[in-house]
C-alpha cells in the first residue's frame, strides 16, 4: 500500500527558469507538487493523470525515495521514503518510459546486476529469472547485449529487470511514451499481470484511453494539486462530458479559469 | 561493501566493453610511448646520417695562402670545392641555397701566420638549426688546420704546448648515472604518467556519471536498496582503476619504445631499466593510488552536474590544464621536492618521481607527499559524497 499524505516539493528555480517565469515564481522557488493526498491500495490499480509538468513524475519520484518531499510524508508497505529508504526500496518496482539499459550488458547480466542489487539469492533469481524469461519470451536473446535488441525486445527486459524482485508496490512513470502499439501492449499486460498478484500499482499517464483501460483508482493533478482523487467509477458516473479526454480537458480548463 | 563490488563489477564489465574507454585507456598510452620514440629518433637519426653524408660545396678564397688547407679540402672526398667565384657571388649562392659554405682567407693570413700573430679566416654559410651539423663538419675542418699551424709554431720555437695552457682542466662527474638521468628526463615521465592517469580516468568517469543520467539508468540505480555512498565507492573504484591502468599502460609503453630503440646506449638503456625496477615502479603506483582517487572523485562530482555526455566533455576537459600546469613544473628547473612543495597537489607527485629515480628521496619528504595526497583523496570523496547526496544534481 502507498500512502501519500499533504507532500509538497519545493524547487529553487534557476536563472534562466526565474527569467522565464517573471513575477510567477516566490522568491525564486516553484511548489512543483502542492499539499497532494492519496492512498493506492494492494490488488488495485491507481492512475495519476494531468498534463505535462502538472507534478507527476515528481510526485512517482518522492513515491520511489528519490526524492524527498519538502513537507508531507509517504509510506509505502508501511515504511516512510525519508525514514526507511532502504525498506521502501526492497518493496519497490520503478519503470519509466524514457529510461535506457545498460548497451554493453547482455540482457541476462543486466537483469542479474538489479537482482544482486536487491539482494536475491542464486537460487530464488534463476527461479525468477526462468518464470520471467518465459512469460515475456526473452530467452532466445538473452545472451543478447542490449545494444542489439529491438525496442521492443528492449521493453521486455525493462519489465523483467523492474519486477525481478517481486516487488509489492510498483512505480509506472508514463511508461508507453514513445513505444509502439505492440510494445505498449506488453507494459499494460505488466500492469494488469501485477494487479492480478495482488500488488500496488501506480502509473501516470496523460494517454486517458489507459487510464480507461486499467484504472480502478484515479488522481487528476495540475500545477501540483489535486483537482480529483476518487475510484475510476466515481468519476466517469460524473463525467458531464462524452469522452474522458473532453472531460480532462474541461477540468483543466475550470481550475485554469 | 558488498553493494559497492556489485556495482563495481558491472561498471567494470561495461567500461571494459566501451571501444572509446579502451582507446582512451590502453591503445594510446601503450603506443603513444613506441610510435613518439621511434618517430622522432628515426627522424633525428636520418637527419644527422643525411648531414654527415652530404657532399659540402665549398667556394674558398685564399689569394694563395694555406695551401695546405686547401690540399686538405681537395683530398677530401665530401667536398667539392669551388674557387671559380668571388665573394658576392658566393653570398648570393648561399642565400639561394646553391652553396654551403664559403671559406675566405685573408690576403696577408700567411704573413700573419709566419710573423707569430693570428692570421684570420671567415666563414661564411646559412647557420640555421638544420645546418648545425654541417658547421660542425666545416669547423673540425678549420680547428684541425688551426692545430697543425699550433703544433708547427710549438716546434719551430722548441716549446711545449703547456707553457701556453697553464691549467689543464679535468671534469669529473659524480652524480650518478640514475641523478643524471632523473635531472634529464625524471620530471617528464610523472608529467606524462599523470596526464594519462587522468585521461584514462576521463571517460569512465564521465560514462559512469553524466552518460548514466542522460541514459536514465541513475533512476532505476538508485531505486535499488544500495546507498547512494555504495554506488559512488564502486563507481570511483572503476574510474581510479582505469586510471592507474592508463598510467600503467604508458609506463609500458615507453618501457617498450626504450626497447625497441637500437642506438640507444648500452650504459643508458642500464640505468633506464634499472628504473623500472619492482620496488620503484611499486612506489610509483602508490603515489599514483591517492592521486587518482582524488581525480576520480573530482572528476565524477563534476560529470554528475552535467546533463549528458557532451556537457560533461566540455566541463571536464579544461580541468587537464588545471592538471598540466603543476604536473608541467615539475620539469623545471630549481624546483625541487622540500617541506613546502610537498605539500602541493600534483606538483609533488611529479618532483617525488623524481627524487625517487634519483634515489635521493627522504623519509619525511616522502611521508609529507604521502599525507597530502592522503588528505586530497578524503576531501575529494568527502565533497563527491555530499554533491551524489544532493537532488539537484542528480536530477538537474
Amino acid at each position: 500500500m502507498i500512502v501519500v499524505k499533504d507532500i509538497w516539493k519545493t524547487f529553487k528555480l534557476t536563472k534562466q527558469q526565474r527569467k522565464e517565469k517573471g513575477n510567477h515564481s516566490q522568491n525564486g522557488k516553484v511548489d512543483a507538487v502542492a499539499g497532494i493526498s492519496f492512498t493506492c491500495q494492494p490488488g488495485r490499480i491507481f492512475s495519476l493523470i494531468g498534463p505535462n509538468g502538472a507534478g507527476k513524475t515528481t510526485t512517482l519520484r518522492m513515491v520511489a525515495t528519490l526524492l524527498k518531499p519538502s513537507r508531507g510524508s509517504v509510506t509505502v508497505g508501511g515504511f516512510d521514503t525519508v525514514k526507511q529508504p532502504r525498506e521502501v526500496k526492497k518493496r519497490l518496482g520503478f519503470l519509466t518510459g524514457t529510461t535506457k539499459l545498460y548497451d554493453r550488458l547482455t540482457a541476462e547480466e543486466l537483469v542479474k546486476y538489479y537482482a544482486d542489487l536487491q539482494g536475491m539469492e542464486r537460487s530464488a533469481f534463476d527461479k525468477r529469472k526462468d518464470e520471467l524469461f518465459t512469460l515475456l519470451d526473452i530467452h532466445d536473446f538473452a545472451k543478447w547485449r542490449i545494444a542489439k535488441l529491438s525496442s521492443g525486445m528492449r521493453q521486455k527486459v525493462s519489465i523483467a529487470r523492474t519486477i525481478i524482485h517481486d516487488p509489492e508496490v510498483v512505480v509506472f512513470d508514463e511508461p508507453t511514451v514513445g513505444l509502439d502499439v505492440i510494445t505498449a501492449k506488453n507494459i499494460i499486460e505488466l500492469i494488469r499481470n501485477c494487479k492480478n498478484e495482488g500488488k500496488t500499482v501506480i502509473f501516470s499517464t496523460h494517454i486517458m484511453g489507459e487510464v480507461s483501460l486499467l484504472s480502478d483508482d484515479m488522481a487528476l493533478i495540475h500545477k501540483g494539486k489535486l483537482i480529483y482523487n476518487g475510484t475510476y467509477k466515481d468519476f466517469q458516473s460524473q463525467m458531464r462530458e462524452e469522452s474522458l479526454e473532453e472531460e480532462f480537458i474541461k477540468l483543466i480548463q475550470e481550475v485554469r479559469s | 561493501m558488498k553493494n559497492s563490488l556489485i556495482v563495481f563489477l558491472k561498471e567494470l564489465k561495461d567500461t571494459l566493453r566501451d571501444r572509446r574507454t579502451i582507446i582512451f585507456m590502453v591503445a594510446i598510452p601503450l603506443l603513444i610511448f613506441p610510435v613518439l620514440i621511434s618517430i622522432a629518433s628515426g627522424m633525428i637519426i636520418s637527419q644527422a646520417k643525411k648531414a654527415e653524408a652530404k657532399t659540402l660545396e665549398i667556394a674558398l678564397i685564399n689569394h694563395g695562402n694555406a695551401p695546405e688547407f686547401r690540399q686538405q679540402l681537395l683530398g677530401n672526398e665530401k667536398v667539392t670545392l669551388r674557387e671559380d667565384i668571388d665573394e658576392n657571388q658566393a653570398k648570393t649562392l648561399i642565400r639561394h641555397d646553391e652553396l654551403d659554405a664559403l671559406i675566405v682567407f685573408d690576403k696577408d693570413f700567411d704573413q700573419k701566420v709566419e710573423d707569430l700573430s693570428q692570421g684570420r679566416v671567415r666563414l661564411l654559410m646559412k647557420m640555421t638549426e638544420d645546418t648545425e651539423i654541417e658547421k660542425k663538419r666545416l669547423l673540425k675542418l678549420l680547428t684541425d688546420f688551426e692545430e697543425t699551424l699550433r703544433m708547427k709554431r710549438f716546434q719551430e720555437m722548441d716549446l711545449d704546448e703547456s707553457i701556453i695552457k697553464t691549467i689543464k682542466i679535468n671534469e669529473q662527474n659524480l652524480a650518478t648515472a640514475k641523478e643524471q638521468l632523473a635531472e634529464a628526463v625524471g620530471g617528464f615521465l610523472p608529467y606524462m604518467f599523470i596526464i594519462f592517469c587522468f585521461m584514462g580516468a576521463m571517460y569512465p568517469a564521465i560514462d559512469l556519471a553524466a552518460g548514466e543520467k542522460e541514459r536514465g539508468t541513475l533512476e532505476t540505480l538508485l531505486t535499488s536498496p544500495v546507498d547512494r555512498f555504495q554506488i559512488l565507492v564502486g563507481k570511483l573504484g572503476v574510474v581510479m582503476l582505469a586510471g592507474i591502468i592508463s598510467a600503467l599502460v604508458a609506463m609500458l609503453g615507453l618501457y617498450l619504445g626504450i626497447r625497441r630503440m637500437s642506438d640507444i646506449p648500452a650504459e643508458l638503456l642500464d640505468t633506464v631499466m634499472s628504473i623500472l625496477e619492482v620496488n620503484t615502479i611499486l612506489i610509483l603506483i602508490s603515489l599514483l593510488v591517492p592521486l587518482t582517487i582524488f581525480f576520480a572523485a573530482l572528476l565524477l562530482s563534476l560529470s554528475i552536474f552535467a546533463r549528458s555526455y557532451k556537457e560533461a566533455q566540455s566541463i571536464l576537459s579544461p580541468l587537464m590544464f588545471v592538471v598540466i600546469i603543476p604536473a608541467f613544473m615539475g620539469l623545471l628547473p630549481g624546483i625541487n621536492l622540500t617541506m613546502g612543495t610537498a605539500l602541493i597537489p600534483i606538483l609533488n607527485v611529479s618532483l617525488a618521481t623524481k627524487a625517487i629515480i634519483a634515489e635521493t628521496i627522504t623519509v619525511p619528504l616522502l611521508a609529507a607527499v604521502y599525507l597530502s595526497l592522503i588528505i586530497l583523496a578524503v576531501v575529494g570523496i568527502y565533497v563527491c559524497s555530499k554533491i551524489y547526496g544532493r537532488e539537484s544534481a542528480i536530477f538537474r
